[in-house]
């Protein structure tokens, strides 16, 4: 079974009068280990279909089974438990899905160790535990020597590495980055990239989004979207082999 | 048990992050917390003055004046044209009364005392009968009261209180040496136990009992008289009371339509004045307490939502990771509390300070219960003023606080 499945999701919001459609009926799926880029113009609905995939949003219509659990179906009614509330959104967040943005989202005035371990606190880990966690997901993005400092001490790069090394630490069955790269130079994007392979030889799923077509290239799946639709879904030269 | 510990670090962190914030927050609260626990202080200060003052008083002795003790300003001048009362209607009392023990007329006046080199001045000077000693209630630490014979004959004897004993006689014995009031020589006879502070504040041992025929001589027989009354053993006050008024409307000769024209006053009225104080201080001090409580309160539901609008960004990453509604909720609640709970710590911190002080001057303790209940009062002022903000941050759309900048 795939390890994530999308049938005819769409999503509108609704600003005022106008509906906006940002996704007109998407079919994705998506099988454990395999390591996709997304694709598309500005305002295509990339954004929106990782938030979907990730549990920040839901759909507003179509079924997503995410690891063998049906996060939305809209033939089952709301005590069939076809949407989830809330709080069980953020449970499969926090035990599932690993989050990197493009803008790094760590929390300013507590160090790279304290970032790395809030996944774990919400899980309830013990506090032993969690620290021995959180340093080895520091070690694995090769920041163990940082691990004490708050992230304003941290350059972009080492930034980005501590929000992997957080999305990293749960386990999650799949990570998420949406234009990991966007705030990078290209040296230093490139180094996340090597990160990003040496994370999927280990076994990880992963999904990226992107504009830029040499990012793109390490993946080896590449789903084009266009206007909320899924446009293009290509295999790189990567995935041939 | 982690998610708690965190969320409280937490909040102790973004409190320090605005220390001069969170304490100008806190004032409101400060001022409310004071100013229950200084009002708490205050009532059972003067609660516990007050019963030891009018033990001495005697529960049940009734004082036949020409004034209430409790009146209104322009009531005194209806009371002014009354007739005096009489030194003879307490013999007269005893004749016809069934219900009465002992009746004795007294007056009294402020003069100077002196032995040898020592003077006193401002000395409650009390002409009274020997019944008084029974009347009253009174405890000798040492000698006797006058008899019947002295107190008929006004023998130049007299007894003294605890403070004149040690300003006259700060090495001797008393008893027996005499002292001088108005160029007249009185023996000591007996000295009065300590009584304390009236209400903490007038000394109850500046006084000297003299027979009143005594002090008539020395004061001549115009100065207004008042009659102690005791009723006999088992007999109610309020019956007593009653018996007297009826025997003082006889020899007043008035008519039944008639209003007394004498008062007849109790350890009671001070009770009821008493009362109102009490009341008159709590209804105050409940005001303060409740208006700064919500002041404060509503300064720190104000200087929360400014906190949540701040962090919204910080609640939408939390969210991400997978923080549930009652974990933000627990996180911006429990900063609430702490705010309030400091405020209020200081509160009573000051309050200690500020009885400490008062304790010089007047019986004032503050009780573990009262310091109990102020830090209760906080809690439960930072749960309130704390759960709207709180709420707000916890169904935060995560997608777009994570947008927020
Ligand atoms: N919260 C929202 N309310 C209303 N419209 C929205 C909202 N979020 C996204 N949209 C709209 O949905 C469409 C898809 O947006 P989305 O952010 O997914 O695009 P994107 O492919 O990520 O673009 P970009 O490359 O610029 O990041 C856009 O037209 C956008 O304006
Ligand atoms: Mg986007």
């Amino acid at each position: 079974m795939a390890l994530l499945a999308l049938t005819n999701v769409t999503k509108v919001y609704q600003v005022g009068a106008v509906a906006v459609h940002a996704l007109r009926g998407i079919d994705l799926m998506v099988e454990k280990n395999e390591y996709v880029s997304i694709m598309g113009p500005s305002g295509s609905g990339k954004s929106t279909l990782m938030n979907v995939i990730g549990c920040l949003d839901t759909p507003t219509s179509g079924t997503y089974i995410l690891d063998g659990k049906t996060v939305h179906d809209d033939n089952i009614g709301q005590n069939g438990n076809g949407k989830l509330s809330e709080d069980e959104l953020a449970f499969i967040r926090n035990q599932k899905i690993g989050f990197v943005f493009q803008t790094f989202n760590l929390l300013p005035r507590i160090t790279a160790l304290h970032n790395v371990e809030l996944p774990l606190i919400y899980a309830g880990i013990h506090k032993k535990e969690r620290i021995e966690m959180a340093k080895e997901a520091l070690r694995k993005v090769n920041l163990e020597d940082r691990m004490h400092h708050q992230p304003n001490e941290l350059s972009g790069g080492q930034r980005q590495r501590v929000a992997i090394a957080r999305a990293l630490v749960n386990n999650p069955s799949i990570l998420l980055a949406d234009e990991p790269t966007g705030n990078l130079d290209s040296v230093t994007s490139r180094e996340i990239m090597k990160l990003m392979d040496k994370l999927h030889d280990e076994g990880n799923t992963i999904i990226l989004v992107t504009h830029e077509t040499e990012i793109a290239q390490h993946a080896h799946r590449i789903v084009h979207l266009l206007d909320g639709k899924i446009d293009r879904d290509e295999t790189t030269p990567k995935g041939n082999s | 048990m982690g998610v708690i510990f965190e969320s409280v670090v937490m909040a102790i962190k973004a409190i320090l992050q605005n220390k001069t914030r969170a304490f100008l927050t806190m004032l409101g609260i400060i001022i409310g917390i004071l100013s229950v626990s200084l009002m708490g202080t205050a009532i059972s200060g003067i609660d516990q003055v007050f019963e030891s003052s009018i033990e001495g008083m005697g529960q049940d002795v009734l004082y036949v004046q020409k004034y209430p003790w409790f009146m209104v300003n322009d009531e005194w001048w209806e009371y002014r044209n009354r007739p005096e009362i009489k030194e003879e209607y307490a013999e007269q009392i005893l004749e016809r009364a069934s219900s009465i023990a002992f009746a004795t007329p007294s007056s009294s006046r402020s003069d100077e005392v002196k032995y040898k080199k020592n003077t006193v001045e401002g000395v409650e000077i009390n002409g009274t009968t020997w019944q008084e000693a029974y009347i009253s209630a009174l405890k000798l630490e040492s000698g006797r009261f006058f008899s019947e014979p002295e107190s008929r004959y006004g023998s130049r004897v007299i007894v003294i209180g605890y403070d004149i004993k040690t300003a006259l006689f700060p090495n001797e014995d008393p008893l027996g040496k005499e002292i001088t009031i108005r160029g007249n020589k009185f023996r000591v006879i007996g000295v009065i136990a300590q009584q304390g502070k009236f209400l903490g504040l007038m000394s109850m041992d500046n006084i000297v009992i003299v027979p009143l025929k005594a002090f008539q001589m020395l004061y001549g027989r115009r100065r207004g008289i008042s009659i102690s009354v005791k009723p006999k053993d088992g007999i109610p006050v309020e019956q007593a009371k009653e018996e007297l008024t009826f025997i003082m409307r006889g020899l007043r000769k008035l008519k039944p339509r008639d209003e007394n024209d004498f008062a007849i006053n109790q350890q009671e009225a001070f009770r009821q004045q008493f009362a109102n104080i009490r009341f008159a201080i709590r209804a105050v001090g409940l005001g303060i307490t409740a208006l700064s409580l919500i002041v404060g309160g509503i300064g720190i539901m104000n200087i929360m939502f400014v906190s949540v609008r701040e962090r919204t960004k910080e609640i939408g990453i939390r969210k991400a990771l997978g923080a549930k509604k009652s974990i933000i909720l627990f996180q911006f609640l429990s900063e609430a509390v702490i705010i309030s709970l400091i405020g209020g710590i200081i509160g009573i911190l000051l309050t200690v300070g500020l009885v400490g002080v008062v304790q010089r001057f007047f019986v004032a303790n503050l009780s573990f219960g009262l310091v109990v209940i102020s830090l209760l009062v906080s809690i439960l002022t930072g749960v309130l003023s704390g759960i709207i903000p709180a709420n707000q941050a916890a169904r935060l759309n995560p997608i777009e606080a994570i947008r927020y900048e």
